[in-house]
């Protein structure tokens, strides 16, 4: 198992579309995902899990991932955070 | 069934007449009780559950696949992350452990673990993430009443039904619609409730019956004249085709006319050229065929988007909208009106705080000034869009010119990021305002330097300056948008921006009622934004009027006394233009 930390960047937090893109990017791969924000642990292939973290701008996530592509899922997930979900501003 | 016929009288919510069969759609909160189960019922109990689910998710991809079909994909997006909700493997199989373990009836369990979801939301500070809740209970309350049996999901609806219900929100509208209902009897909800706008951008009657909705029976032949506001249950034959030939008449073919429109912009006898633009609430069959004939759109209402999302939407979802609204209408010129929201129109969202006396609290631009991630958020969305199209920015209910300020700094600031970012948007936006309250009327001279230009929104300033709320039988009476007062209010507007060479238009009712436009154009209006079913009428009528006695009659009529000598004045002008 492998671990990350990331910091939602985009303004309006893990809103419901980021919600939904977090959870997309997650189901593509194999491993077991979850995010850990302030002690509340949820799987990351659940969008209620990702809702329920209510994430703002400026939240940092524990990042976990376990399995035979773990590696490529922290990269993807990495990648779609630091892109703010393509939101401008 | 032999019922006597009948008639009731209600007020019209959304034109048009309609002939059909009645239906009864009962609503209320869906109650759970806790019940155990036998070890025995657990597996039917779960088997329970994915029916439910799957019956929901069924009906959310048919009204996303509605929605994307008649208001363009932006709005069916909105319906995707509800799907994804509905389709959540790993709750439901939290929801499935739970029923093994407590051995409680699903229902109970799936609701209690949603109210465990939601708790984090509710209590967020942010706007954004309060609203996932609302995502959340559409789709469980959707689930939930499955479940408990309160709603016989059969998907279509024989054809021509009309509903009859108590209220309906503007998710049922679309939904209903969908399954082919052609019209609405409601006993609940205003003329400019956002039920009422999804209803009339959809074009399906709606009639507002207080009084006698609930007298109507069931499976009954039944007929919505949406321009009269009666209700004729049970009509006899001849009836029926007198309707039947008044629905040709007034039916959404109004509309279609629009296509053989000869003369557009429409020219006064004398040649001068009036501005007709459209008022338009959502995206509907209206938008291609008002593009087609490049008709401008003075009023774009973006509140729908908020009500249809369930929430605010995020900067893409706007962007997406606004480019596709761009690049239908081209080189028409678009005026979207930021957001004009308030208590009334959102008093079942838990992000407005109750209000003692919503017209005079929390709303049109107010609230956005406060809420500035979700103002400029509107923004960028917008600017980022008008290279696609001609698009204007309106202000709602500015009272001061500190308002228009402050919202003109905060646009400026969003155009300095984007600059930053390289990212292309209209440099030169225009930037105008609503004149919707009296402070901004008799500040007109100060704002109209400042905006770019200036529409009066009458219905508002009716209701402000004679303090009558039109939708409160009591004093609805007083509510007149032809009171000499509320023409002052015009005429100063009026002679504001032409002092300072500003465009001025009229956005409210009264801008498509036949009386009054002679007036307004002698008065100076460049164009008046109308409902588009009044278009082709207004053209006409426009093209018969010359302007040089317009403004004579304008000059008469603002020096009247009371309704009574404006109507007099207007009725005389308009009988000696029907006689030519």
């Amino acid at each position: 198992m492998i671990t990350t930390t990331v910091t939602i960047i985009n303004k309006l937090g893990l809103h419901a579309r980021p919600s939904a893109m977090l959870v997309t990017t997650a189901s593509k791969f194999k491993s077991e995902i979850y995010f850990t924000k302030e002690g509340l642990r949820v799987n990351g292939k659940s969008i209620m899990g990702v809702m329920m973290l209510a994430a703002e701008h400026g939240a940092n996530l524990l990042v976990e991932a376990d399995g035979p592509d773990e590696n490529e899922a922290l990269e993807a997930i990495k990648k779609v955070v630091a892109a703010g979900f393509s939101e401008v501003g | 069934m032999v019922a006597k016929k009948r008639q009731i009288t209600g007020s019209v919510i959304s034109s048009g007449i309609v002939l059909g069969t009645s239906r009864i759609v009962w609503q209320g909160e869906v109650e759970i009780a806790e019940l155990p189960i036998a070890a025995s019922k657990v597996r039917a109990e779960i088997a329970h559950l994915h029916r439910a689910v799957q019956e929901t998710v069924t009906e959310l991809k048919e009204l996303r696949d509605s929605a994307g079909e008649k208001m363009g994909g932006t709005i069916a997006k909105i319906f995707d992350a509800q799907l994804m909700i509905a389709e959540d493997a790993e709750f439901l199989k939290q929801v499935e452990a739970e029923v093994l373990k407590q051995r409680r009836n699903v229902g109970f369990v799936y609701s209690r673990m949603i109210q465990e979801t939601v708790r984090p939301l509710v209590s967020s500070n942010d706007v954004y993430l309060r609203q996932m809740a609302t995502d959340i209970e559409a789709v469980s309350s959707r689930v939930l009443a499955i479940l408990s049996g309160s709603e016989k999901c059969d998907l279509k609806f024989a054809p021509n039904t009309i509903l009859i219900g108590k209220s309906f929100t503007p998710g049922d509208i679309i939904s209903y619609r969908q399954r082919k209902a052609v019209g609405f009897v409601v006993s609940k909800g205003g003329l400019n409730s956002h039920m009422a706008l999804i209803a009339r951008a959809l074009m399906l009657p709606v009639i507002l019956a207080p009084e006698g909705w609930d007298q109507i029976p069931g499976n009954c032949r039944i007929v919505l004249d949406g321009t009269t506001g009666e209700v004729i249950v049970d009509p006899s034959d001849d009836d029926w085709t007198k309707f039947q030939k008044k629905k040709r008449k007034h039916g959404p073919s109004t509309l279609t006319k629009i296509k053989r429109l000869t003369n557009f912009p429409p020219v006064t006898q004398d040649g001068r050229t009036v501005g007709i633009g459209a008022n338009l609430s959502l995206s509907g069959p209206a938008d291609a065929l008002l593009a087609s004939r490049e008709i401008p759109v003075g009023l774009y209402r973006t509140e729908f988007l908020y009500l249809s999302y369930g929430g605010f939407p995020d900067e893409q979802v706007q962007y997406e909208y606004y480019s596709q609204i761009g690049q239908l209408f081209g080189q028409a010129p678009v005026v979207i009106r930021t957001f004009d929201l308030g208590y009334d129109k959102l008093s079942t969202h838990n992000i407005w705080p109750d209000e003692e006396n919503p017209a005079l609290g929390w709303r049109g631009i107010r609230p956005m000034l406060e809420m500035t991630e979700l103002f400029k958020t509107q923004i960028r969305a917008i600017l980022r869009a008008s290279t696609e199209g001609s698009f204007r920015i309106m202000l709602p209910m500015i009272s001061d010119l500190g308002e228009l300020e402050l919202a003109k700094k905060m646009i400026n600031q969003v155009k300095l990021s984007l600059k930053k970012k390289k990212i292309r948007f209209d440099e030169e936006i225009q930037i105008g305002i609503m004149v919707e309250v009296p402070s901004a009327a008799l500040m007109a001279d100060r704002l109209a330097e400042s905006a770019d230009f200036l529409s009066i929104g009458t219905n508002d300033l009716t209701q402000y300056a004679l303090a009558a709320d039109r939708l409160n039988n009591k004093v609805a009476r007083l509510y007149n948008s032809l009171h000499p007062s509320v023409l002052q209010l015009i005429k100063l507007t009026v002679k504001a921006c032409k002092k300072h060479g500003k465009p001025v238009s009229i956005c409210g009712e009264v801008a498509g009622d036949s009386l009054a436009v002679p007036l307004f154009i002698g008065m100076g209006v460049d164009l008046l934004s109308i409902n588009p079913n009044r278009i082709v009428d207004i053209c006409r009528l426009i093209s018969r009027i010359d302007s040089e006695r317009a403004r004579t009659l304008a000059e008469s009529v603002l020096e009247s006394g009371s309704i009574k000598e404006v109507k007099d004045r207007l009725t005389t002008f308009s009988l000696a233009i029907a006689k030519k």
